[in-house]
């Protein structure tokens, strides 16, 4: 315990100081921090799909309420970044409660798929409102006056340290023996006194809200959004790739996916965008089929071999 | 008035598309109670190799259902027989289900890609763009044609249910698969054959899709999803249930343009969706089986 | 289920992980986040931009694939024809020294994230000197913003929306007129065959719109022109439809119900195909019929059958009908030389936005960003755009500003300019006499 705690706050601490000391180029610098916005939306995807075992395909929805609550406050009353993002992320978070709270009392196939049907009328109905959103035109954020691309490396660090801190809480909490009963068996969990919806509700919300604010950290990063791109079906897709590809219910897993997916797409991004798709689902196949734990499966497995001399 | 009877025609007509679309998803989860992410991608792929024997080959798009239903069944059989049949039963294999089969659709989508490029196609017919006018209503030739089709397969496929061993094998499976065991039923064929008559139905759907839409390698999402609406709305039990499905959304499509803006047509078969899920938790189907 | 049950963390240790404590964490990271606790800037170097460098590198990313990957392949032959001339006699004449161009282009696939991803990564990892836009405005719009934000010259031949240029953006020039000039002077040539008593009046108007920046500038810009002419023109239908969509029903019943006079829509090549498509399949026939910008297109013409096109109107920046004489003789002929066919007006605005931007090089003498800039801003010169002249007020934020010509397919596989009457090539007609009674 205290050696994973130490090791968290050495690699925050290396990951801070390493722009100011290595010779980093503002590409990868930037993209660095883009990844660790990713991660922290694959963390708080799988608070939801690996903890509770709902799987989401709609947490775009609160990817997009976020980013263009926050941008809207930014362009409208130049809120400082960082409020803009918290009330675009508990926006995100109540969006996810009207939704949520029918929905979660379904399970399994008929949760995912109700998701789908959220995801994908929030893409229309936010297409369409281009009062708020820009329409297919989408926002333009101010070009100053917010962080920069390059401070907004240190901010993503912060969203991902506050993601793996949440993990761990919902994990070691009484809230994480309570999510594992409700996800091994709703019904026994309600016997023993656990409210499924309560707990779900709960999750739910915190997952909303930390996307959101992701999609705040987006908006900000590319200081133009558009309602295709941020409630795309891919984004939300790209959630559950990250979480399952890394590991679902695990801490490390989602930050090990995020890292493997940009990699990935930045490896192929200018030549060999067509190759991205297939070797995603490539990936998703031999997981589910091979290692249920995904990449941090694997090296769970390899460390025995490492400890011994 | 006259508004109100074209209408409701374009309605019935979508509805029998639909339906067709519907009906792989419905077997499938009916008998194997997986949900098939995938189908959309057999759609897509479905409409993509029509594309290629009409500009390849001339073939007419409606002479290559029996192309596209024995390639997509052998297509579907071989997604079982390599992937399907090694997951867990039960809950839990529903859940892995889903994201395995999510990710066939991944692969499907890319080798589209590749092969013809992200580029719109349409099949251009000769008779693409004529139309037939019925009580001073006019409505497209290719739209009637799917109808038709349409209703004749699901017919086919009812006989097929009802009158034939196979047939009967299916439905006894989706009821019981223990005591089929214990009948003398092999359980595994039938769940091969189910998954590939299920494939190929999608198959038969993108057939038809391709006469109508103009599609691209990202095609089928939205008919994936419009096929849950119905199998959610009607249950899915039978080609009745099914038929009323598809009557319901095509209806609540084509009619709610009087009250929302045609921008967003499609959000509303999602918002039914999601509403029906809500008021019946458990979901229509899985209730009644296949009879 | 036995879905995984790997927890990262021992449930046995739950204890130790103290409520205090978390919440010590929790607040200092939030005191990070809202202290703004983020180094500056550290490095801010632009390289040596004064010397004259051994080559002069263009980023640009246009859909080359995807669903306008016919019209980006289209413009992609402009960037290279005046690339390819410049290039002929050694290059850009930087300060007397000969500097060959070289550009740099991928393909955005038709994707808005995609165009803004690989602008971002041609600026700043691969240091290109200048940048040439994409095509389509959604796609202009988001990526102007990526040249805006690094300070680079933008140029483009792809973004026609007001919108684009109303941000008061410093470094992005388009040569597309505004969307609503096409409104515009559609509606005149309408309004003329009104005054001559061949549409009726009132007449009813279908207004069907792409919801975007392209598609609400032509919404305005016949809304103004409608509003400003009383009751010669009612408004029957006023709805958008999604940018790539696929099934244009719901909108064609809404269309057929309100009976318009004049079918108004502002659609990009790919929808322009479905939807005519399923116009011409449920029989509907109107007096007037236009997608704006597009209709003349052969792809259209392959796509849809002559007699799917007859008689639809289009407004368009360039047509080489527009004069067989100086630079509009050199392009047309240049170009068939090339590629074999003749120029279309996407072509012409790749080939314009890119000898825009080499003028203004050769013009600053250096590839020094800021006086590229300063050169492009003040730029005014001889082109084969309608009204001959080539320039980016400043007034319009940088968008280019000249009059548009409008074209009708006729049956016979032309197209001439039926409007303005000074470079008319032939003679419009109204009402469309495809429609029965």
């Amino acid at each position: 315990m205290k050696r994973q705690a130490g090791g968290f706050v050495l690699a925050l601490a290396v990951l801070w100081v390493a722009p100011l000391v290595l010779p980093i180029g503002d590409y990868t610098h930037n993209i660095i921090g883009l990844t660790f916005m990713f991660a922290a939306t694959a963390l708080a995807w799988n608070w939801l799909g690996g903890y509770v075992g709902q799987i989401s395909f709609g947490h775009a929805a609160m990817f997009g309420v976020g980013g263009f609550v926050a941008a809207r406050l930014i362009i409208a009353f130049g809120l400082p970044t960082g409020v803009a993002w918290v009330v675009g992320g508990l926006t995100a978070g109540a969006y996810a409660l009207v939704w949520g709270h029918p929905t979660l009392r379904l399970r399994g196939p008929y949760f995912s798929i109700a998701t789908i049907g959220v995801g994908e009328a929030s893409r229309l109905i936010a297409t369409y409102w281009s009062g708020f959103t820009g329409g297919s035109s989408g926002l333009s954020l101010p070009l100053s006056g917010g962080p920069t691309k390059y401070q907004l490396y240190w901010y993503g660090l912060y969203l991902l340290a506050a993601a793996v801190v949440i993990s761990y809480w919902l994990r070691t909490s009484r809230i994480g023996l309570a999510l594992l009963a409700i996800k091994e068996d709703v019904e026994a969990a309600g016997d023993v006194g656990v409210s499924a919806t309560r707990y779900q509700n709960l999750v739910l919300f915190l997952s909303g809200t930390m996307v959101g604010v992701c999609g705040g950290f987006y908006a900000s990063y590319q200081a133009f959004i558009d309602p295709q791109d941020m409630f795309s079906f891919d984004r939300s897709i790209s959630l559950i790739l990250m979480a399952v590809i890394g590991g679902i219910g695990t801490i490390l897993g989602p930050v090990l996916g995020a890292v493997v997916l940009v990699i990935i797409q930045e490896f192929l991004l200018a030549s060999y965008s067509d190759y991205y798709l297939g070797l995603y689902g490539t990936l998703l196949v031999l997981i589910i089929l091979f290692e249920p734990l995904g990449l941090a499966g694997l090296l769970a497995r390899l460390k025995p071999l490492r400890s011994t001399p | 008035m006259r508004e109100v009877f074209t209408l409701a025609v374009s309605a019935v007509l979508l509805a029998g598309f639909y339906a067709a679309m519907a009906y792989g998803l419905g077997l499938i989860y009916g008998v194997l109670r997986i949900v098939n992410l995938a189908h959309g991608g057999i759609i897509m792929a479905a409409a993509y190799l029509t594309w290629q024997l009409f500009e390849r080959f001339g073939v007419d798009p409606y002479i290559a259902i029996p192309v596209a239903l024995v390639v997509f069944f052998a297509l579907g059989a071989g997604i079982y027989l390599g992937l399907v049949r090694f997951l867990p039963r039960g809950p839990a294999g529903a859940v892995q289900s889903l994201l395995l089969l999510f990710g066939v659709w991944l692969i499907i989508r890319n080798v589209a890609y590749l092969l013809f490029t992200g580029n719109e196609q349409a099949i251009h017919t000769s008779y693409a763009t004529r139309s037939v006018t019925v009580f001073g209503s006019s409505f497209s030739v290719t739209r009637i044609l799917v109808f038709a089709i349409a209703v004749v397969a699901l017919l086919l496929l009812h006989l097929l249910l009802t009158r034939t061993y196979l047939g009967k094998a299916i439905r006894a499976v989706a009821q019981n698969p223990d005591s089929c065991t214990l009948a003398g039923i092999d359980v595994e064929r039938v769940r091969i054959f189910t998954f590939g008559l299920g494939t190929a139905l999608a198959g038969l759907a993108g057939v038809l899709a391709s006469t109508l839409f103009a599609f691209n390698p990202s095609f089928g999402a939205a008919e994936l999803l419009k096929s849950f609406v119905i199998i959610v709305l009607g249950g899915l039990g039978s080609i009745v249930g099914i038929a009323l499905g598809a009557c319901v959304l095509a209806f609540a499509e084509v009619f709610s343009i009087y009250v929302v803006p045609p921008y967003l047509t499609s959000a509303v078969g999602f918002v039914l969706l999601v509403v029906v899920l809500v008021l019946r938790p458990g979901g229509l189907f899985g209730q009644r089986v296949l009879r | 289920m036995d879905w995984p049950k790997w927890t990262g963390v021992p449930l046995a240790e739950v204890s130790l992980l103290m409520p205090s404590r978390l919440a010590k964490i929790l607040a200092l990271s939030t005191i990070l986040v809202t202290a703004g606790c983020a180094p500056s800037q550290g490095n801010d170097d632009d390289g040596d931009s004064s010397a004259i460098p051994s080559k002069i590198v263009i980023g640009s990313t246009l859909p080359l694939t995807g669903s306008e990957s016919k019209t980006g392949g289209r413009f992609k032959q402009g960037y290279d024809l005046a690339i390819e001339q410049e290039n002929a006699d050694g290059g850009v004449d930087l300060g007397g020294k000969k500097v060959p161009v070289e550009l740099n282009l991928l393909d955005d696939t038709t994707d808005q994230a995609k165009a803004v991803n690989l602008a971002q990564r041609l600026i700043t990892q691969d240091k290109v000197n200048f940048f040439l836009g994409t095509y389509s405005t959604a796609l202009v719009e988001a990526q102007s913003t990526v040249a805006e934000q690094n300070k680079i010259p933008y140029v483009n031949g792809g973004g026609a929306a007001t919108s684009i240029y109303a941000k008061g953006f410093q470094w992005v020039f388009g040569t597309l007129a505004p969307v609503e000039n096409l409104a515009n002077t559609e509606m005149e040539w309408i309004d003329q065959q009104q005054a001559a008593g061949k549409l009726p009046k009132p007449a009813r108007v279908a207004l069907i719109w792409e919801n975007t920046s392209h598609g609400k500038d032509f919404r305005k810009g016949i809304q103004d022109f409608t509003r400003a002419h009383g009751t010669n023109y009612q408004v029957v239908t006023d709805e958008s439809f999604a940018l790539d969509g696929k099934d244009f029903s719901a909108i064609l019943s809404k269309v057929r119900a309100a009976k318009p006079d004049l079918f108004m829509v502002d659609a990009h090549l790919p929808d322009f195909i479905t939807m005519q498509r399923q116009y011409l399949s449920s029989n509907m026939c109107t007096k007037v019929l236009t997608y704006g910008a597009r209709g003349s297109e052969a792809d259209a013409r392959t796509a849809l059958g002559q007699d799917g096109v007859s008689y639809v109107l289009s407004a368009v920046w360039w047509n080489k009908q527009l004069g067989n004489t100086g630079l509009n003789k050199a392009f047309v002929d240049s170009f068939k030389a090339k590629y074999g066919t003749d120029p279309e007006w996407y072509q012409a605005q790749g080939y314009e936005a890119a000898r825009a931007l080499l003028t203004s090089i050769a013009k600053a003498g250096s590839v020094d960003k800021s006086k590229v800039r300063d050169q492009l801003a003040g730029l005014d010169i001889e082109s084969i755009l309608p009204g001959g002249r080539l320039s980016f007020p400043a007034a319009n934020g940088g968008q280019a500003d000249y009059p548009f010509v409008v074209q009708q397919n006729l049956p016979d596989g032309t197209s001439p300019i039926v409007y303005p009457a000074d470079v008319a090539t032939g003679q419009g007609v109204a009402p469309n006499p495809n429609c029965k009674g």
